[in-house]
């Protein structure tokens, strides 16, 4: 299981889940198994920096880096398109840290 | 002959400025007025006229032929709007609403496994107004939800100017995004419309700096005259080299024609407010 996690700050697990989706600036990337973090690495949100369609780049990053939940206070409509039309799960968390973020998701994947 | 009426900031009363002046100059001349506010056109509504003979304004959508795709991703990369997103599997993925119809996708695609649609964004019209004068109107509509106004604009512009005409007089949308630099392209003249207040400030000088870019000649109109100091715009008009040709004070007569939907040049034809759209008009007429 690989869940991507939207961030504003590049520090690590203790990176708090950001508000946003779309123009979050990282997304922190998890391996996710058996309960435990196997690995994780952070990548720029290519959406932070677009000038329009945020949410569909951010999706194509997601895409591209083979994630299967996406995690963020809020995702726009042309996001939420997208994640479905992909299959890719949306949770709705933000202002905890990615680390508390995933024991609160632990029952739920 | 172009000209345009615009001036940054919404409200300032362009619209107001735009239909008066047109009725004012179609006196004796051919006049087409272009309504090319896309987002929400209101000329026909200060006129007291309806919206006649739709005609779609459609843009270029891609269809993807998935058995000529070789999952590539050009179409992809190539989209700056977001409007191709690339699945999992790598087949391309179609979001139309985000779609600006530039067709970069169908030029890149090597396979030639995009085929060119279209969809409709708006709507352009055509009017005979009859107001004291006669003259037409084309008004651009974009449809609501709808995001990329230029394609709108260049429609309504072109159906605009394919009417003959001696003058051909524009009202842009607020701001200076490129629908308004699109809609004022090729203008002898710009009138750019304030109020005496910091947004009416802020917004003209950005008009101004566009209108210096473009190297189109504008003056400034003073809407709302005496609500507020009027000096910095002063400042800033003399700047840019331009200045305040006119002056339309705060009144009630404006108002009621505003709630009456009838231009004061009709409605109170002998009153100060009209006569300074009169003495406008014919410093216009200067020019053609």
């Amino acid at each position: 299981m690989r869940i991507a996690f939207a961030t504003e700050e590049n520090r690590g697990l203790n990176s708090v889940v950001s508000s946003r989706f779309g123009r979050a600036r990282y997304f922190i990337i998890v391996d996710y198994e058996g309960g435990e973090v196997k690995s994780y690495r952070v990548e720029v949100n290519p959406g932070s920096e677009a000038r329009s369609g945020a949410g569909i780049k951010a999706v194509q990053k997601l895409i591209n880096e083979g994630v299967n939940v996406a995690v963020a206070g809020s995702f726009g409509p042309n996001a939420m398109t997208a994640l479905g039309e992909m299959g890719i799960r949306h949770v709705g968390m933000s202002g905890i840290t990615v680390e508390e973020a995933l024991n609160r998701l632990k029952n739920q994947l | 002959m172009i000209i345009s009426v615009s001036g940054g900031k919404g409200g300032t009363g362009k619209s107001t400025v735009a239909v008066n002046l047109a009725i004012l100059l179609a006196e004796g001349r051919k006049l087409v007025m272009a309504d090319l506010d896309v987002e929400d056109p209101n000329d026909h509504i200060l006129l007291g006229v309806s919206l006649e003979e739709e005609r779609p304004v459609n843009i270029m959508l891609p269809f993807i032929r998935y058995d000529d795709c070789i999952k590539c991703g050009e179409c992809g990369h190539v989209c700056d709007t977001g409007a191709m997103l690339i699945s999992p599997d790598g087949l391309p993925y179609v979001i139309p609403r985000l779609c600006s119809g530039c067709r970069a996708c169908f030029f890149v695609c090597p396979t030639k496994a995009i085929v060119e649609g279209e969809r409709t964004i708006g709507y352009t019209y055509h009017t005979v107004v009859e107001r004291g004068s006669r003259f037409d109107l084309v008004t651009g509509m974009l449809r609501e939800g709808e995001e990329h106004t230029p394609p709108a604009v260049l429609a309504a512009r072109e159906r605009a100017f394919s009417l003959p005409a001696d003058l051909y007089l524009v009202d842009t949308s607020a701001g200076t995004s490129n629908s308004v630099a699109t809609a004022m392209d090729g203008s002898r003249l710009v009138i750019a419309v304030t109020e005496p207040t910091p947004l009416g400030l802020h917004d003209l000088e950005l008009t101004l700096r566009l209108t210096q870019k473009m190297g189109i000649d504008t003056w400034v109109v003073m809407n709302r005259s005496g609500l507020g100091s009027e000096e910095r715009h002063e400042e800033v008009v003399r700047r840019y080299g331009s200045e305040i040709v006119a002056r339309i004070p705060y009144s009630r007569r404006i108002v009621e024609s505003y709630v009456k939907g009838e231009p004061i040049v009709l409605l109170h034809p002998d009153s100060e407010e009209a006569q300074v759209f009169r003495e406008l008009a014919s410093m216009v007429e200067g020019v053609i």
